[in-house]
C-alpha cells in the first residue's frame, strides 16, 4: 500500500500513517504475527481447560457414592472453583505481571511469550468454564436421561450425547471469547512481549507520531477481528446442519 | 411355583421411596415374568412414573430391592449400567438425541455400549426401524419428525439393544390423539411377539385388551395386582372402582 504512494514527505496523518506503515512494516507484521500467536494458541488451550474445568463442576455427587470418590471429587471442584474465583476475579495486566514476574523471582527463566500464552490459557479457562457449565445446563435433562436409560456411562453420556449439542450452542460465545483475547493481548506488553500494541509504541515513538501509529494497528486489530468473526459465523452455519434430509426410498415399503 | 421364580426378570421387594418428607412410594412388591406385559395404571400424582425410574435406577429407592434375575441391582454405576443396557426404557418426551440422526440414534447404544460392530448395529438398526415403519427416515434429524414418529423412534432405539424387558413411561401422552395410535399399533405388535413389557399408560382400552396384568397404584401403593379381564370388570378396591367408573361408559 505504502510502496504505491511512496510517501517520503508526510503531511497529513493518512499520509503519515501510510508513511508509518510501509517504513515499520516488518514491525507491524511482526506484532500481528505475535498477536495472533499468543491469541490462537491461549485460546485453543484455554477452551480445552475450560471444557475440563467446566465437567467437572457438572458432576453430580450422589449420596450413594463411597467416601472416598465423593472425597476426590469434592477436592476436584474445590481447586477448580478457586481457580476460576481467582482468574475472574483480577484483571489480566496483573495477572501477566504476577505469573511473569513471580516465576523468574522464584529462578525460572521463562520467556515472556511463553507467560503470555499461559496468562491467556489460564484466563480463557476460567471464562470459558462457565461458558461450558452454562451450556451443558442448556441441555434438557432428558438428553441426559435417555443416554444413562441405554446404559451409558457418565461420562458416555457427557461425550457423546451432552457435550456436542453444548458445544454447538455455545460457538458464538467461543467466538467472542477469541475476539476478546485477540484485543487483550495488548496488555501483555507490559511483560514485554513485541505484540501490535508494543510494536505501535516503539514506531509512534521514533518520529513522535503516537496518533497516527495506534491508528495502523487499531485497523489490523478491526481487520482481524471482522475476518474472524466471519469465519465463526462460517463455521455455525456449517455446525447447524441441513434444513431438509433425503428419505431413504430404498426402504419404503409402499412402493411398488 | 419354582418354574414361576425362574422366568422372573424383574423383581421389585418391598420398595419405598421418599423425596424429602413426601412418601411416593410404599412399600412395592412385584414381580415382571417372562412374556408378560403389564400395565401399571392410577392417577397422576400416584407414583406410577417413580416406580418405573426406580426400577431402571433413575431414581434410587429410599428403602428395598430391585433384582434382576434374582441377583440385586446394587448403587454400584457398573451393575447399573449393565442392567440399564438389557432394561430399555422409552420416555414420554421421546429424548431422542437431538444431535444425531435417526439412524444414528437407534445405533449409538449398540456401539458405544454393547460394543457391537458397525455392520451389525446398521442390521439391528434398519431391521427395528423397519418394525416400528420408520426405515425411511434414516436421515432425518429428531426434530424434523412429528411426535408420533419420534416416538416409534425412540421405541426402535431400545429395541435395537434386544432388550430382555421394555419400559415404556407414559409413552403416548405428550402425542396428540392422531399420533396415539401409531405408537399404540407398534406397542400392540410388541406384545403379540412376546416382548416383555412394563408400561405406565392412561390408555385404558389399551390395558384392557393387550396387557396380560394390571397394577393399580394410589397414594404410593399397589393397591390392586389382577388380570386385565378381572380388573376391569370386578375391580376388588374402592379406589379402582372409582377410577374405572370414570372411563367405562
Amino acid at each position: 500500500m505504502g510502496a504505491i504512494l511512496s510517501i517520503s514527505s508526510p503531511n497529513n496523518i493518512f499520509e503519515w500513517m501510510a508513511f508509518l506503515a510501509e517504513k515499520y512494516s516488518s514491525m507491524f507484521l511482526q506484532g500481528t504475527w505475535i498477536t495472533l500467536y499468543v491469541s490462537v494458541i491461549g485460546t485453543i488451550v484455554g477452551f480445552i481447560l475450560g471444557y475440563i474445568v467446566g465437567i467437572v463442576g457438572d458432576i453430580k455427587i450422589h449420596k450413594e457414592d463411597n467416601p472416598i470418590k465423593k472425597g476426590i471429587i469434592k477436592f476436584f471442584k474445590f481447586i477448580c472453583f478457586l481457580y476460576v474465583e481467582l482468574f475472574r476475579g483480577t484483571p489480566m495486566i496483573v495477572q501477566a505481571m504476577i505469573v511473569y514476574f513471580g516465576l523468574r523471582q522464584g529462578g525460572v527463566n521463562i520467556n515472556p511469550i511463553i507467560a503470555g500464552i499461559l496468562v491467556t490459557v489460564l484466563n480463557t479457562g476460567a471464562y470459558m468454564s462457565e461458558t461450558v457449565r452454562a451450556g451443558i445446563k442448556s441441555i434438557d435433562a432428558g438428553q441426559r436421561e435417555g443416554a444413562l436409560a441405554m446404559g451409558m456411562s457418565p461420562m458416555q453420556a457427557m461425550f457423546y450425547v451432552i457435550l456436542p449439542q453444548a458445544f454447538k450452542n455455545i460457538i458464538p460465545e467461543m467466538a467472542n471469547t477469541f475476539l476478546t483475547n485477540l484485543k487483550m493481548t495488548s496488555v501483555l506488553n507490559v511483560i514485554g512481549i513485541q505484540e501490535l500494541f508494543m510494536q505501535a509504541k516503539t514506531v509512534g515513538g521514533t518520529y513522535y507520531k503516537y496518533f497516527e501509529s495506534y491508528l495502523v494497528i487499531a485497523l489490523i486489530y478491526l481487520v482481524l477481528c471482522v475476518a474472524f468473526n466471519r469465519l465463526f459465523l462460517f463455521i455455525e452455519k456449517k455446525m447447524a446442519g441441513k434444513k431438509d434430509y433425503v428419505l431413504a426410498v430404498e426402504y419404503m415399503e409402499d412402493k411398488q | 411355583m419354582s418354574k414361576n421364580n425362574e422366568e422372573s426378570i424383574i423383581e421389585v421387594k418391598d420398595l419405598s421411596k421418599s423425596f424429602g418428607d413426601h412418601e411416593v412410594l410404599r412399600k412395592i412388591d412385584f414381580e415382571v415374568k417372562k412374556g408378560e406385559v403389564i400395565c401399571i395404571l392410577g392417577s397422576s400424582g400416584s407414583g406410577k412414573s417413580t416406580l418405573l425410574r426406580c426400577v431402571n435406577k433413575l431414581e434410587t429407592q429410599t428403602s428395598g430391592q430391585v433384582l434382576y434375575h434374582g441377583k440385586e441391582i446394587r448403587n454400584v454405576q457398573k451393575e447399573i449400567n449393565e442392567f440399564r443396557s438389557r432394561v430399555g426404557m422409552v420416555f414420554q418426551s421421546f429424548n431422542l438425541f437431538n444431535n444425531m440422526t435417526v439412524l444414528e440414534n437407534c445405533m449409538e447404544g449398540a456401539r458405544k455400549v454393547l460394543h457391537v460392530s458397525k455392520e451389525e448395529a446398521f442390521d439391528r438398526a434398519i431391521k427395528h426401524l423397519k418394525e416400528v415403519g420408520m426405515a425411511p427416515y434414516i436421515n432425518a434429524r429428531p426434530e424434523q419428525l412429528s411426535g408420533g414418529q419420534k416416538q416409534r423412534v425412540a421405541i426402535a432405539r431400545g429395541l435395537c439393544m434386544n432388550p430382555e424387558v421394555l419400559l415404556f413411561d407414559e409413552p403416548t401422552s405428550a402425542l396428540d390423539p392422531e399420533m396415539v395410535g401409531e405408537v399404540l399399533n407398534v406397542m400392540k405388535e410388541l406384545a403379540s411377539s412376546g416382548l416383555t413389557m412394563l408400561i405406565v399408560t392412561h390408555e385404558m382400552d389399551f390395558a384392557k385388551n393387550v396387557s396380560s396384568r394390571v397394577l393399580f397404584m394410589d397414594k404410593g401403593y399397589v393397591v390392586e395386582d389382577a388380570p386385565p379381564e378381572e380388573f376391569f370388570t370386578n375391580p376388588k378396591n374402592d379406589r379402582s372402582r372409582e377410577f374405572l367408573s370414570r372411563f367405562i361408559a
